[in-house]
C-alpha cells in the first residue's frame, strides 16, 4: 500500500502514524509538506524511513502573515494548487490512497484531476457560527468589524473539502460533530494516537525544569498550549494562578507554549502586547513563581508533565489539544474546563476534574483541594493513564487507522467528480 | 404575525436580473412591498412595470477586489464576499423595517450571506442556479480537450459561495430538478424545486403574421427560424445555429433566420471566447450562404423579442447542457416550435414531437431533417406550437409558478414569527 499524506508541516498529525505503517506493515508512505515542524520536530528515523517532498508555495500563499478574512479562501486555493502541482511534477507519486489534513480546508481538492485513487480528508474542525471556538469568549467580545462576517465564510475551504472527499475522519467525536450533520455519516472518529512510552508516569525524576532545580516541597502547576491565547484560556489560567498563589506560597506555575496567537482576535484586544503579556499585566504577580518555557520538544514536555502536581487545561469548546492527552498519559491530575471536547476524555471524578471555564474562583478552589490533598486525587491520574493506554495510544490507534485506510482504499473512488 | 402582504428585501448584483420579474409579479399580483438591492441597474426599457409602484430599487457599491474589472480565478469568492459586504453596508445604513423575507440569488457575485447580520431571524430564500461539476455539462461537454488544466481547478473551486449559503440557514430554491440534482446529494433534499416562470402575457402567438417586419419583407410562404441569446456564445451553441442555417439556406429558398443578441461573450465559462465577438468569429469560420436571409438584429428590446417570437416558425435552441434559457421557454409560450439539442435540462421543458423537437446527440443531419419536416408541415407546427404554449401557461408561466413562490414566502414569514 502506498499512502500519500499531505500536511502543511511534518511530522504533525501523520508522521508518527506513517512511521508505524512503514516500519511495522511495510507500507510506502510519502509526504507532501510545506515545512518541517518545530512542534514537534521530526525524528531522524522519520526522516530516514519516510519520503518527504517539499511543496513550492508562492510567497503570497504562505501562512506567515495574518490574512484578511475575505482573502482566506484564495490563500487556501493557492496551497491546494501547490499540492496539485507537487503531484503533477512527480510521476512516481501515484499512491493507492491520499490522506490530506483538512485543518485549513482540504489540500486534496484539486487532486482528482491527477489521481484516480480514493481521498481521505482529516476533518479537523468546522467552525461554529456562534458560542463556540473563536466566538465562545463572550467576556472578550470579538472586534465588531469582523465578528459578524468571519464565521459565515471561514468554512468555505472546509466545505469544498467535504464535497470532494471519499471519506473523512476526525480525532474526536466532538470534532466530528462540529461538521454539518449531513456530512457526518462520511466521517469516522479515529484518534491519531500518542506515544505512551514517551508520555508515561515516571517516579524519582530529578526535580529540575529548564536547567533549574526545584526546591523540595514545591508544588508544580502546569499549563500547556501551542500558543498562549484566549481560546486556550491562558488569561483565565493566570487568574486562577493568582488565587492559588495567594493561598499557597509553595506553588510554581510552569507554562509551555509560544506567545503566538493562532486563533481568534486576541490581537485586537491587546494592541502591541502579546496575549501573554496582556494577561500577565492585568494581575499582580510574583514573576519568580511563573516559569515560562516557551516552545519545548516532546521529550522535555514529557519531563515537565511528569513533575506536575496539577495540570490545568482551560480550553473553550474547540479541537482537543494533544497536550491534554499527553498530561493524562503522564498520570497527571487534570483540572479542565467543563466543555464538550473535554468531557469526551475526562469523566469528572474518575479520570480528572472539570469546572466551568469562566468560574476562576471555583477552578482555584478545586485546584487548591488537589494541591492540599494529592493522595486523594492520585487515583484520577492513574485512571487517566489507563484510559489513554486503552483508547488513545499508538498501539490502539494505529491498527484502527490502518484498518480504516485499507477499507477506504479497497472501496475505491466513491466521490462525485 | 407577518404582515399581509409581505415586505421583501431582494438582493441581486444586477437589476432586474432574475429576481426582478419575480419581484414585479409579487408586487403586482400580491401587493407585496419590495426593496430591491443591486449593484448595477439595466437600461430603463428592461425594468418591470412595478418599479416605483411598490418595487423600490436601491443600489449598493462594492469595494476591495470587486472594484477590479477582472481578478484571478482564485479570488472569485473574495470578490463575491465584497459584493455581499457591499449589500450589507446599505442594509445596515438604511435599516428598512419591517422585512418579512430576504430573497437572493446565490453564486458568482450574488449572495445574501451577510443579510442576517442586519436581519437576524428573518427567513432567507436563495435561488441556486448552477453547481459546477468539474467535467460535466456546459462547455466541458465536447470541448474538454481544448481547455487548460487550470480551468478545471477553477471549476472545482467555483462552488464555494453556494456551499457557504447552503450552510448559512437559507431556504434553497432550484428552478428545475436538473439544477437541483447538480448539487451535492447531502443538500438535495433541502431544496424546493420552483421554476420562476416567464411572462406568458407578453409571449403569445400573433393572430396574423406581418408581411413586413422591421423594414424586412416577409412573404407568406417564408418560414422564420429564430435564435435568441443575450450574448450568443459557444455555450448556447451559436455555431450550431449558423451551420444549420447554412444547410437550410442551401437546400431551400423559403427560410429566413433571425438572430437576437450580440456583443462580446460575457459568461466566464467559455474562456476561449470570453470578451470576444463570437458571432463574428462563427460567421468568419462558416460564412453565410445567403447573408440577405440572415437577419442579425443584435441586442434588442424585450418588445422586439416578443414580436419576433410571436411569428417565429421554428426557434432553434442548440445549447450545451446548462440551465434552460428563458428565451426558449418564451418561444414556447409564443407558440413557436422549439428545436432543441438534447440534454437533461431541455427534457424538463420539451417533450419530443409533443411540445417541441429534440435533436438526438449532436447530430446536425438529424437537426436538419427535423427542421425540414417542421418547415414543410404547417399542421404539425400549429399542433406542437399550441401544445407548447399550453404547457407554458399551465406549468412555466409566472401565473403558474409564482403563486407557489408567494406561498413559500408566506409560509416562511409566518413560521419565523411563531
Amino acid at each position: 500500500m502506498h499512502v500519500l499524506f499531505i500536511h502543511q508541516a511534518f511530522p504533525a498529525q501523520f508522521g508518527r502514524l506513517a512511521l508505524e505503517l512503514a516500519k511495522v506493515h511495510g507500507w510506502r508512505c510519502s509526504f507532501l509538506i510545506e515545512d518541517l515542524s518545530t512542534c514537534p520536530t521530526p525524528s531522524q528515523e522519520m526522516l530516514d524511513r519516510l519520503e518527504l517532498h517539499r511543496l513550492i508555495i508562492p510567497d503570497e500563499d504562505r501562512d506567515s502573515t495574518p490574512t484578511p478574512w475575505p482573502q482566506i479562501f484564495g490563500k487556501f486555493l493557492g496551497l491546494a494548487r501547490a499540492v496539485y502541482e507537487g503531484v503533477a511534477m512527480r510521476p512516481d507519486l501515484r499512491p493507492d490512497l491520499v490522506v490530506g489534513h483538512g485543518g485549513r480546508g482540504s489540500p486534496t481538492v484539486f487532486l482528482p484531476e491527477l489521481l484516480d485513487c480514493p481521498m481521505i480528508n482529516y476533518c479537523e474542525y468546522h467552525f461554529a457560527k456562534r458560542r463556540s471556538d473563536i466566538s465562545y469568549r463572550l467576556d472578550m467580545p470579538p472586534a465588531t468589524e469582523v465578528a459578524p462576517f468571519f464565521p459565515k465564510c471561514i468554512n468555505a475551504p472546509v466545505l469544498l473539502g467535504l464535497d470532494s472527499m471519499d471519506s473523512g475522519y476526525s480525532a474526536t467525536r466532538f470534532q466530528r460533530d462540529t461538521f454539518p450533520e449531513r456530512y457526518r455519516s462520511k466521517i469516522e472518529v479515529l484518534f491519531d494516537g500518542i506515544d505512551t512510552h514517551l508520555y508515561r508516569p515516571r517516579k524519582d525524576v530529578p526535580r529540575q525544569l529548564a536547567g533549574k532545580s526545584i526546591l523540595r516541597g514545591t508544588k508544580i502547576v502546569t499549563f500547556v498550549a501551542r500558543g498562549l491565547e484566549s481560546v486556550r484560556g491562558f488569561d483565565i489560567f493566570v487568574k486562577v494562578a493568582r488565587r492559588i498563589s495567594r493561598a499557597r506560597p509553595d506553588v510554581l506555575f510552569v507554562i509551555a507554549g509560544t506567545e503566538q496567537v493562532y486563533y481568534g482576535w486576541d490581537a485586537l484586544h491587546t494592541g502591541k502586547l502579546t496575549f501573554k503579556q496582556w494577561a500577565m499585566e492585568r494581575i499582580e504577580h510574583d514573576p519568580d513563581r511563573f516559569l515560562f518555557l516557551g516552545h519545548i520538544e516532546p521529550e522535555q514536555l514529557a519531563e515537565v508533565l511528569c513533575q506536575s502536581d496539577l495540570h490545568l487545561y482551560l480550553t473553550v469548546p474547540f479541537v482537543l489539544s494533544w497536550s491534554l492527552i499527553n498530561a493524562m498519559a503522564c498520570g497527571c491530575t487534570v483540572l479542565a474546563s467543563d466543555v464538550a471536547p473535554v468531557r469526551e476524555v475526562i469523566e469528572p471524578g474518575v479520570t480528572g476534574l472539570v469546572e466551568p471555564l469562566f468560574d476562576a474562583d471555583q477552578l482555584a478552589d478545586t485546584a487548591l483541594k488537589v494541591l492540599d490533598d494529592p493522595a486523594t486525587y492520585a487515583p484520577l491520574g492513574q485512571a487517566a493513564r489507563a484510559l489513554i493506554e486503552e483508547k488513545f495510544s499508538l498501539e490502539t490507534c494505529v491498527p484502527a487507522l490502518k484498518n480504516y485506510f485499507e477499507r477506504v482504499a479497497s472501496a475505491g473512488k466513491t466521490r462525485r467528480d | 404575525m407577518a404582515q399581509d402582504p409581505l415586505s421583501l428585501l431582494c438582493v441581486e448584483p444586477f437589476f432586474p436580473g432574475k429576481l426582478g420579474a419575480i419581484a414585479d409579479w409579487l408586487v403586482r399580483r400580491r401587493g407585496y412591498r419590495i426593496h430591491f438591492f443591486c449593484h448595477q441597474v439595466d437600461a430603463q426599457e428592461m425594468w418591470p412595470e412595478s418599479v416605483g409602484r411598490g418595487l423600490d430599487v436601491i443600489t449598493y457599491n462594492v469595494g476591495g477586489v470587486a472594484k477590479e474589472p477582472s481578478v484571478h480565478w482564485s479570488r472569485g469568492l473574495e470578490r463575491g464576499l465584497c459584493y455581499a459586504y457591499g449589500a450589507w453596508e446599505v442594509f445596515d445604513h438604511r435599516r428598512l423595517r419591517p422585512i418579512d423575507v430576504v430573497l437572493g440569488r446565490s453564486g458568482g457575485l450574488g449572495s445574501t450571506l451577510f443579510a442576517s447580520v442586519s436581519y437576524p431571524g428573518i427567513p432567507r430564500i436563495n435561488i441556486f442556479d448552477y453547481y459546477y461539476r468539474p467535467h460535466l455539462y456546459d462547455v466541458t461537454e465536447d470541448r474538454a480537450g481544448d481547455l487548460p488544466p487550470e480551468y478545471f481547478l477553477w471549476r472545482r473551486s467555483a462552488n464555494a459561495m453556494d456551499l457557504l449559503d447552503l450552510e448559512n440557514e437559507v431556504t434553497p430554491v432550484a428552478p428545475t430538478l436538473w439544477q437541483r440534482n447538480l448539487y451535492p446529494p447531502e443538500y438535495q433534499d433541502d431544496f424546493t424545486v420552483l421554476y420562476e416562470g416567464v411572462d406568458a402575457r407578453k409571449f403569445v402567438r400573433a393572430s396574423e403574421r406581418p408581411r413586413e417586419w422591421m423594414g424586412r419583407a416577409l412573404p407568406p410562404e417564408t418560414k422564420v427560424l429564430t435564435f435568441v441569446a443575450s450574448s450568443p456564445d459557444y455555450l448556447r451553441g451559436f455555431e450550431r445555429f449558423v451551420e444549420l442555417a447554412n444547410r437550410l439556406m442551401r437546400a431551400r429558398r423559403d427560410v429566413v433566420f433571425a438572430l437576437v443578441g450580440g456583443g462580446p461573450v460575457s459568461r466566464m465559462l467559455d474562456i476561449h471566447f470570453h470578451g470576444q465577438d463570437y458571432v463574428k468569429h462563427c460567421l468568419e469560420q462558416n460564412p453565410l450562404h445567403d447573408p440577405s436571409r440572415f437577419w442579425n438584429l443584435g441586442a434588442c428590446s424585450p418588445k422586439v423579442v416578443s414580436d419576433l417570437l410571436s411569428f417565429s416558425d421554428l426557434h432553434v435552441y442548440p445549447s450545451r447542457p446548462y440551465p434552460v434559457a428563458k428565451s426558449a421557454v418564451e418561444a414556447m409560450s409564443a407558440g413557436s416550435v422549439v428545436l432543441a439539442w438534447d440534454s437533461e435540462p431541455v427534457r424538463e421543458f420539451v417533450e419530443h414531437e409533443k411540445t417541441g423537437l429534440i435533436v438526438p446527440g449532436n447530430d446536425m443531419d438529424a437537426a436538419e431533417a427535423l427542421a425540414v419536416s417542421m418547415i414543410d408541415d404547417a399542421g404539425a407546427r400549429r399542433r406542437i406550437g399550441l401544445a407548447a404554449a399550453a404547457v407554458v401557461r399551465e406549468r412555466f408561466s409566472h401565473d403558474a409558478c409564482l403563486p407557489k413562490f408567494a406561498m413559500l414566502c408566506d409560509r416562511l414569514a409566518a413560521s419565523s414569527k411563531t
